[in-house]
């Protein structure tokens, strides 16, 4: 018989164990760097904890199982979200994940969606954080031509004010990569790649051939671009972060891309369970609470704030656990969802007349991947081959240009903003589906002719180069989170509900960027370069947009358009406001640059967070940390 | 003598097997083109029994699929990745990886979203109707949804798909293969059951381009049916949508072809061999001596004899 269960109150409740959960974890759980004050942290989540030795070590090797099966992602019966592309549409729900693949609610047990990433890492520029002011200045009057409906905001900090909070999330995860700008003078800089008070704190993984081709091509006449080794988050050479938590170096044995899920078995690959909880466990105070599923905040009705965080265990159980501070760590819509559910902030309501939409939670979401089938470019290097699959490391072997991002180029009269992080010669790290299911199944692939392009196929003697660039999403009032009014969860509480739609400036900044990158192309002595799937603003919808979203939950200048403020604190509604939450992750962006994921910038949002907490932590009577 | 008793019941299950293969295989004729003659019909039989009795002495029974299921399915796979100077989909056993799947996880569906209420995206975009759709009551009283309502909720863009259009739509590109499009209330065992049964009445249908048991059909007319299927040209196809079920037959006989050999298919890594991948092999499971971060960054390639997750599995437990 299910019963109901009260804590033992706590001073910091975490929602959520993923990546940003971990830094809070570690950082308030330590009375060394809270002043001497042991408070107890208390992080829940809905799965398990995967111990990379138990775990991975031996189950990784299994294409269908991990990366098709998606045996240790959420699973669906118990959750799920449903999607459409306008207002107008019924939503229907995503019933599996997509064969291939579909990137939706990643996130399930002690490092959350991190453990199902590529590790691609890096920094989002000053540009990235004052996109709308910025634009109005240089190009004014142009941003409600680029983007309808337009949403877009600034950050309420800027790249310098980040830049310490970089440093720390960077040296907490161990990156690799090669910062080949001054280290000295932030205005030396012409890379475009943002200025950096020190380089990361591991080498870059091996370049391959096709990597170190594409450097010295684009660094000479006539691009004279400022290419630099991949930055990740996939350890090169054994660390010890600055809790004092070992870390192994990648073995490159692979499996780790694409369909194989990205499981790491070595730890190697950074996520919030081998780097920050452990840190956390080591300090006494901290408890992890796994296989619970958060379905409620208790509110006071008086005050708004937060009391308590409510969950089933798995026998059913509720449990009420109090806490002073609350962090909400969720991955993607369920930050949104659980806070919809629980009438905590002010949820977001649509008009089509972009002037009176209301409301902050669910608002300007984005998205940081490519249009499905978007703008491709394409060409073989007949003079480079290799095992296609020789081992692996899931984001590493390539070099990365900024040079083509950002307002790094100049867009007068180009119709769109920003642009695109070029990179080229990655290691291919997943298993055979990855390679051959890429894109799915077609009619073309079935007979004889089909499978004679399968021989030998991963026994490359040439390198096949593709890239897909596009510039960023940018948020409008017609793109949103809400609950959907039909389909629920396991619990019976309605599911999220996306409404989204591919935005102009990714096609526009597309077709201009694919050219860019077919003059690099050739010039590295490419045959067959070609731009194919052209594809034009609303000429394509699909279901693929369940990853890498940039907000639904923005950080921002104004509490009437923002949920948190610039310490990831909440302050909307602004009557009764719940200012004991914080939270950050990919949807507390606001848009941004174009780098898939929006976890690296994320994580300097959760070290602002941690110091926004341990402040509030000291304030005499709630609101908000000055 | 878990296994002994494991073999009895395969065993058992076989004899049962192959008593319905007979039966099956005189019967199938008799329902099939009134253009053949008997004889054809006879000598199709006959080979059909033949290959049947040939597969009950030599492999490892079947787990869901019904004996008319598996006759069918194998000439399907075998039209997929078709056997020429290299293995294909039959000397992989494409048909029991299939077969095991669907007799687990993905046969019930069993990481997958099946609430209600199942609305399918409708085909084609002249069908405008809005949609008005009662919302679950499960949670509608719930004082802490805002908006909570008991009123039916009615869509102006309904569930249509409408190709190019920037307002209404749910997909341009309808695939099952992606989440949300497989919208039926079936699990996959009773999707693929659904499919396979169309598969072969469009086969069959007098009045159709084939007239005849799959099986029966020239491997280039077997090839062409396929190719129908994915260009929606059944127009009955017991409602579901014909590329949707030739997406998963297609998908399926590849996944068959190439996951590890502990799924059942991919026998004897006749799949890695053929695309030249190198399972777990690193670079010295055989004690080829190669690095693995040497071959990562080669100009060219170097065949590895490809080594599966048992086989790591065996050497770890062996070494530990």
């Amino acid at each position: 018989m299910p019963t109901t269960i009260t804590e033992t109150p706590a001073d910091v409740v975490i929602l959520g164990v993923g990546y940003m959960s971990g830094v809070i974890a570690a950082e308030l759980s330590d009375p060394l760097l809270n002043n001497g004050k042991a408070y107890n942290v208390v992080a829940i989540t809905k799965g398990p904890y995967w111990d990379y030795v138990n775990d991975f070590s031996t189950t990784k090797y299994d294409e269908w199982g991990v990366g098709l099966g998606r045996k240790y992602d959420s699973p669906l019966p118990l959750q799920s979200t449903t999607i459409r592309n306008t207002p107008y549409q019924f939503a229907l729900p995503v019933r599996r994940y997509t064969m291939p693949i579909q990137y939706h609610a990643l996130g399930h047990g002690v490092g959350g969606a991190a453990q199902h990433y590529g590790g691609t890492m890096g920094r989002q520029g000053p540009w990235g954080y004052q996109m709308l002011s910025q634009t109005n200045t240089r190009y004014p009057g142009t941003i409600d031509t680029i983007n309808p409906h337009n949403d877009l905001q600034d950050w309420p900090l800027q790249y310098y004010q980040y830049e310490p909070y970089y440093v720390q999330w960077e040296n907490a995860h161990g990156l690799c990569g090669n910062y080949n700008g001054s280290t000295d003078n932030p205005g030396s800089d012409s890379s475009g790649y943002p200025w950096m008070s020190q380089n990361y704190r591991l080498p870059p993984h091996p370049l391959t051939p096709a990597a170190q081709l594409f450097q010295s091509t684009v660094q000479s006449a006539p691009f004279n671009y400022h290419p630099f080794p991949h930055v990740n988050a996939l350890a090169s050479q054994p660390y010890v972060n600055q809790y004092g938590v070992p870390v192994n170096p990648c073995v490159y044995d692979g499996y780790c891309g694409g369909l194989c899920d990205y499981a790491c078995e070595t730890g190697a690959k950074a996520n919030a369970a081998y780097r920050t909880i452990p840190a956390a466990m080591k300090n006494g105070n901290f408890t992890l609470v796994v296989n619970s599923f958060i379905f409620r905040l208790d509110t006071d009705p008086t005050s708004g704030l937060v009391t308590a965080a409510r969950y089933y265990d798995p026998q059913g159980n509720v449990h009420i656990q109090q806490g002073k501070v609350f962090f909400n760590g969720m991955w993607g819509y369920n930050m949104i969802r659980i806070m919809l559910l629980s009438g905590v902030g002010a949820p977001y309501v649509w008009k089509s007349d972009p002037t009176m939409v209301s409301g902050t939670v669910g608002r300007g979401m984005t998205n940081g991947y490519s249009p499905y089938k978007g703008t491709n470019v394409s060409g073989t290097l007949s003079n480079i081959g290799g095992n296609a699959y020789p081992a692996g490391n899931a984001g590493g072997g390539s070099v990365d240009i900024y040079d083509l991002m950002d307002d790094n180029f100049d867009h007068k009269n180009l119709g769109f903003i920003g642009g695109s992080q070029i990179g080229v010669g990655g290691y291919p790290g997943g298993g055979p589906g990855n390679i051959t299911f890429a894109g799915g199944v077609s009619s073309a692939s079935m007979g004889g002719t089909f499978k004679a392009t399968q021989k030998d196929k991963y026994l490359q003697t040439k390198t096949v180069l593709s890239s897909t660039p596009f510039a960023p999403d940018l948020p409008t009032t017609d793109n949103y989170v809400d609950l959907d009014p039909h389909y629920t969860d396991i619990y019976g509480d309605p599911l999220a509900r996306l409404t989204y739609d591919w935005t102009p400036n990714m096609y526009v900044g597309a077709t201009y960027l694919a050219n860019k990158v077919k003059d690099i192309f050739t010039a590295m002595g490419a045959s067959n370069v070609t731009v194919s799937n052209t594809v034009l603003p609303g000429a394509v919808h699909n279901d693929w947009w369940g990853h890498h979203l940039r907000g639904g939950c923005r950080i921002g200048t104004d509490p009437t358009w923002s949920v948190w403020d610039k310490w990831n604190q909440c302050w909307s509604p602004t009557v009764k406001t719940p200012f004991n939450i914080f939270g950050a992750g990919e949807i507390t962006n606001t848009s941004g640059d174009t780098v898939p994921s929006g976890t690296h910038v994320a994580g300097p949002q959760s070290y602002r967070a941690a110091e926004g907490i341990k402040q509030y932590l000291g304030l005499m009577t709630p609101g908000l940390v000055p | 003598m878990v296994d002994q008793t494991r073999r009895e019941f395969l065993k058992l299950g076989l004899a049962a097997a192959a008593s319905a293969a007979m039966a099956s295989g005189i019967e199938i004729p008799m329902f099939g083109s009134q253009n053949s003659s008997i004889q054809t019909q006879l000598n199709s039989a006959n080979t059909k029994i033949a290959n049947l009795n040939a597969r009950v002495n030599t492999v490892v029974g079947f787990l869901s699929l019904s004996v008319a299921e598996q006759s069918l399915l194998e000439k399907i796979v075998e039209t997929i990745i078709p056997t020429d100077t290299d293995p294909g989909a039959k000397e992989a056993g494409v048909i029991y990886f299939i077969d095991r799947a669907l007799a687990g996880d993905y046969g019930q569906s069993a990481n997958m979203f099946m609430d209600g209420p199942h609305i399918l995206p409708r085909i084609p975009a002249s069908t405008t109707t809005p949609l008005s759709v009662n919302p679950t009551l499960s949670w509608a009283t719930n004082p802490y949804i805002p908006g909570a309502s008991t009123s039916p909720i009615s869509y102006i863009g309904g569930s249509v798909v409408t190709p190019g259009s920037g307002t209404q739509g749910i997909t341009a590109t309808p695939r099952v293969g992606s989440g949300i499009n497989y919208q039926y209330p079936l699990n996959m065992r009773e999707f693929w059951r659904i499919g396979l049964d169309a598969l072969q009445k469009y086969a069959k249908d007098p009045n159709g381009a084939y007239k005849g048991p799959f099986e029966s059909l020239s491997a280039t007319s077997q090839l062409t049916l396929l190719q129908d299927l994915w260009g929606d040209k059944p127009t009955s196809f017991n409602n579901i949508r014909p590329s949707d079920f030739a997406y998963e037959l297609t998908f399926m006989t590849w996944a068959g072809f190439l996951m590890d050999p502990i799924y059942g298919g991919n026998q004897n890594m006749v799949g890695w061999t053929y695309t030249g991948f190198n399972g777990v092999n690193f670079g010295n499971f055989y004690g080829e001596g190669k690095d693995q971060k040497a071959l990562m960054v080669a100009t060219t390639p170097t065949r590895l004899k490809p080594a599966s997750l048992a086989q790591y599995q065996q050497q770890a437990s062996g070494s530990a």
